[in-house]
């Protein structure tokens, strides 16, 4: 098919881009940026970041805690990091304390949970109206023999954990948030769909060889 | 670095109540063992924040002095760290706190946290800072000040986040009057906030909220603001009403909705009058403060602005609104308020909306509203009554003349707040005019009593408010109801309120006056009762070299009693050319050359009264009126500007001819 298209070979493609120059800082610091956002512990690489390391232990350690059952360890934490959070966000620190509890529950610490539920739970309904509904299924939970059978079971499931870290992490990150400083924005995601974008525009204008299978980045040639 | 707290260990002492623990804390806080104190100082901390509970207890044991003794006492960085973030936590949206923190002398010790060399001191003061100046408490920040000033910038020039965000809260508390905020535009404010429209999620809320502190009806401020690079701040403002964050959404849309306000010109694209309408329509579902606050910024943004009005009410406003009114639960006094008060906004000027509002079922809710604890809830229902029931269509269907309705409007008539007496006068005002009803619910609740009460209020809004009430009232009343009403207050009560120091009260008292003699001729019998007194009063007053708006009312007045008998006719010459005269005090030919056209009209008017040919003596009068020289003067305005001005004057001068006149 007679075609107006530039075809470049895999040759020429590939002479291409052994020319660009990318500093190793660069790729260094994407991967890392990647790496940290989406939660993976990591230890830092040299001096080379310019993340701030000591905030995303800080809430990596928050995270932990609470996926782990500790809350009231994450709370401590979490107050550290900035007393505010918890003080501006009700709907958090209900949940946090409503996690307390549960692990008490969890833990068969029925008379310490109850304690708990009377002095720190219930307050926190009345304070807000909008927590008494959740409240009243927490509380469920203590009235049932056998917790893990009960109607609110769900409350107990390892899942609820990971749901209110999820939320605490959210809330470390919108405090810490900088929209134009990229460190806290995973840059990997938009540079693919970058690539992607630029090969369609490319495609309109010429034939070369292609990047198909993202995860390999391996060239295919035009007519394969 | 301590990571267990001591509440557990204390829980497994069944015995002790918490009560006993907080005691326990609070006596280590005096320790004079640094490592005791420094533990207690984070167990209070961690106890209280986010417990508005704990927050109470701790600060009845008398916490925050001895947590004000560690941070004045100690060199211990941690020690600093901690009681200043225990402070800042009772400090935080808890005005008793704030109170407390601020009698313990804690303010100049936070101050001198900002100066350390250790970062997490000046963060944790800079953040406490912060939380007191969010209070309405927070000490006056003089900006008149040099030093004052200098110290503002330099903490808006900080590196450190909080303390830049804590400059930004100054200004977004403390700054209230013009001179403030030309002082702080002329030191160059604008260009350092601006700078934090780019930075952190704080530092660009914190900017939102000071730039609309700086900029509210200030036209010099906002276009210095909005001539920075040419356009490109308002511009980021624009876009951040599209921002992930709700509050951020919320504090962009306050600060377009007050440079709107002081200086609509910048606005005149209507697409980003629509996306603002549609934002804050958005927040109002926000459960948290942004909700409540979306709501008085909506009222504020649509208030008297019919095209607002419109898109709002095309954008399903009224729905959105009165659902969120339904859903039962309890809502905010300042939610409450901003919604109906974006309500009557609404039914202020468009009949659509009236209808639609009144459609919804939302009467009950309104009307226990009237009931609502807070004032400004109270008021602003008053103000959605007043409004929705300028729908004559409404009004003569009986929707507001009923019981259920009339009562608690009523028994506001005695609320304490004076906002919600003058706001129920306005809506009972308006439903007052319902002509289809023959009896009248309010009459029968004693309305004309209490409305004669507040006539006599101390506060003149209250005053004006109810005499338009009543004029309202006594518009096309029978007689019955104007016996009733003349009973109450006597020639003597009329004389005290023509005679109000108030001009405006006066204005209303005439119009009022006007009301009641108008009609049948046995109506203007009122002005003769006891020798005369309110038509001599009103003689009087008109005599006064009074404002045009009050001349008018008194000049209808006049034309109204000129209108009856031979008796009237003569008296009303009486009061216009009194015997003897000091001086050539003809306030007529004053009125007739006034600018008010409606004030020459209504002068005119009572001159066809008085020489209307049908009646004996109007040859007689005309004479006098002639050598007066009120008739030459009319000839000189055959072509009055304003149309019925010249037709009155045509049918006087047809009138003139019919005597002979030359």
């Amino acid at each position: 098919m007679a075609t107006s298209k530039k075809v470049i070979t895999r040759d020429e493609w590939e002479k291409k881009l052994n020319a660009v120059k990318l500093r190793k800082e660069d790729m260094n610091t994407l991967v890392m940026n990647f790496l940290v956002t989406e939660g993976f512990f990591l230890f830092p690489y040299g001096e080379t970041a310019e993340i701030d390391l000591a905030t995303i232990t800080d809430r990596m350690a928050v995270k932990k805690a609470v996926q782990n059952g500790n809350v009231e360890d994450a709370i401590e934490k979490v107050n550290d990091l900035n007393p505010e959070i918890l003080d501006t966000n009700p709907e958090l620190f209900f949940h946090l304390q409503q996690q307390r509890l549960i692990e008490l529950i969890r833990q068969g610490k029925t008379e310490e949970a109850l304690e708990f539920a009377q002095e720190e739970l219930a307050p926190r309904g009345e304070e807000n109206q909008a927590f008494l509904q959740e409240l009243e299924k927490t509380v469920a939970l203590l009235v049932f023999e056998d917790a893990s059978n009960c109607p609110v079971k769900d409350l107990l499931d390892i899942s609820h954990r990971l749901k209110t870290a999820s939320e605490v992490n959210a809330a470390i990150l919108t405090s810490q948030s900088h929209e134009k400083d990229s460190s806290l924005n995973p840059k990997l995601p938009s540079l693919l769909k970058m690539l992607i974008w630029a090969q369609n525009q490319l495609d309109e204008k010429a034939v070369y060889p292609h990047i198909n299978d993202l995860s390999t980045g391996q060239l295919q040639n035009p007519s394969e | 670095m301590p990571t267990s707290s001591s509440s557990s260990s204390s829980f497994s002492s069944a015995a002790s109540s918490s009560g006993n623990r907080q005691a326990d804390v609070f006596s280590r806080l005096a320790s004079s063992d640094p490592e005791v104190k420094l533990k207690a100082l984070r167990e209070v901390k961690n106890q209280i924040i986010g417990n508005r509970t704990k927050k109470l207890s701790f600060l009845k044991l008398g916490a925050v002095p001895a947590i004000a003794s560690a941070l004045s006492d100690s060199e211990c960085n941690s020690i600093l760290v901690q009681s200043a973030a225990a402070l800042g936590s009772f400090a935080c949206g808890f005005e008793a706190g704030v109170q407390a923190v601020l009698d313990a002398g804690v303010f100049p010790l936070l101050l001198r946290l900002l100066t350390s060399s250790d970062e997490k001191v000046v963060d944790a003061g800079a953040r406490s800072l912060r939380m007191i100046f969010q209070s309405n408490q927070a000490p006056k920040y003089d900006f008149l000040q040099e030093k004052n000033m200098k110290f503002l910038f330099s903490l808006l020039n900080s590196e450190n986040e909080n303390v830049s965000g804590l400059g930004a809260s100054i200004i977004a508390h403390a700054c209230g009057t013009t001179v403030q905020q030309q002082v702080l535009c002329d030191a160059g404010v604008l260009e350092k906030l601006v700078i934090l429209l780019d930075g952190s999620l704080s530092q660009r809320e914190a900017c939102l909220e000071s730039l609309a502190t700086v900029l509210k009806n200030n036209p010099e401020a906002v276009s210095r603001f909005v001539g920075l690079e040419a356009g490109r701040y308002l511009s980021s403002v624009t876009e951040l009403t599209k921002d992930r964050y709700p509050r951020t959404r919320l504090l962009s849309c306050l600060c377009l909705v007050v440079i709107y306000n002081t200086s609509p010109s910048y606005f005149l694209n209507m697409g980003t009058k629509s996306s603002l309408v549609t934002t804050l329509l958005e927040l109002l579902n926000d459960h948290g403060q942004s909700g409540d606050d979306a709501a008085l910024g909506l009222s504020s943004l649509i208030a008297e602005k019919e095209d607002l009005q419109k898109l709002a009410y095309e954008a399903n406003a009224i729905k959105n609104i009165v659902d969120i009114l339904k859903t039962g639960s309890e809502l905010h006094p300042k939610r409450l308020q901003g919604l109906f008060l974006s309500l009557a906004e609404l039914c202020s000027k468009l009949e659509d909306c009236r209808c639609s509002f009144l459609s919804l079922e939302m009467l009950d809710l309104l009307v226990n509203a009237l009931r609502h604890k807070n004032a400004d809830v109270r008021t602003a229902a008053c103000i959605c009554f007043r409004n929705a029931a300028r729908s004559v269509k409404n009004l003569s269907a009986g929707r507001f003349t009923n019981d259920h309705v009339m009562l608690p409007l009523v028994q506001l008539l005695h609320d304490p707040s004076s906002s919600v007496e003058v706001a129920v006068l306005g809506a009972l005002s308006n439903i007052v005019l319902d002509f289809s009803s023959p009896k009248s619910t309010f009459i029968e609740y004693g309305g004309i009593k209490q409305l004669i009460e507040l006539s006599k209020s101390m506060d003149p809004n209250a005053r004006c408010s109810a005499l338009r009430a009543l004029r309202n009232l006594m518009f096309l009343a029978d007689n019955k109801r104007k016996e009733l009403f003349y009973s109450e207050v006597k020639a003597q009560g009329f004389v005290s309120l023509i005679s109000d120091p108030e001009p405006t009260v006066q204005e209303q008292a005439l119009a009022l006056l006007r009301n009641l003699v108008d009609g049948c001729i046995n109506s203007i019998e009122f002005v003769f009762d006891e020798d005369g007194l309110i038509l001599d009063t009103v003689g009087k007053q008109l005599r006064k070299s009074p404002q045009a708006h009050m001349a008018i009312q008194g000049m209808y007045v006049l034309t109204n009693v000129a209108s009856g008998t031979e008796l009237h006719k003569e008296a009303v010459m009486q009061q216009l050319f009194p015997q003897p005269q000091a001086e050539s005090n003809n306030f007529m030919l004053k009125f007739l050359q006034s600018h008010e056209s409606q004030l020459r009209s209504a002068t005119v008017w009572t001159i066809i009264n008085l020489i209307s040919p049908s009646s004996p003596g109007a040859h007689d009068r005309h004479v006098k009126l002639r050598d007066e020289g009120i008739i030459p003067q009319l000839k000189n305005m055959v072509n009055d500007a304003c149309l019925d001005v010249k037709i009155r004057i045509r049918t006087v001068l047809s009138q003139s001819m019919s005597f002979g006149d030359n």
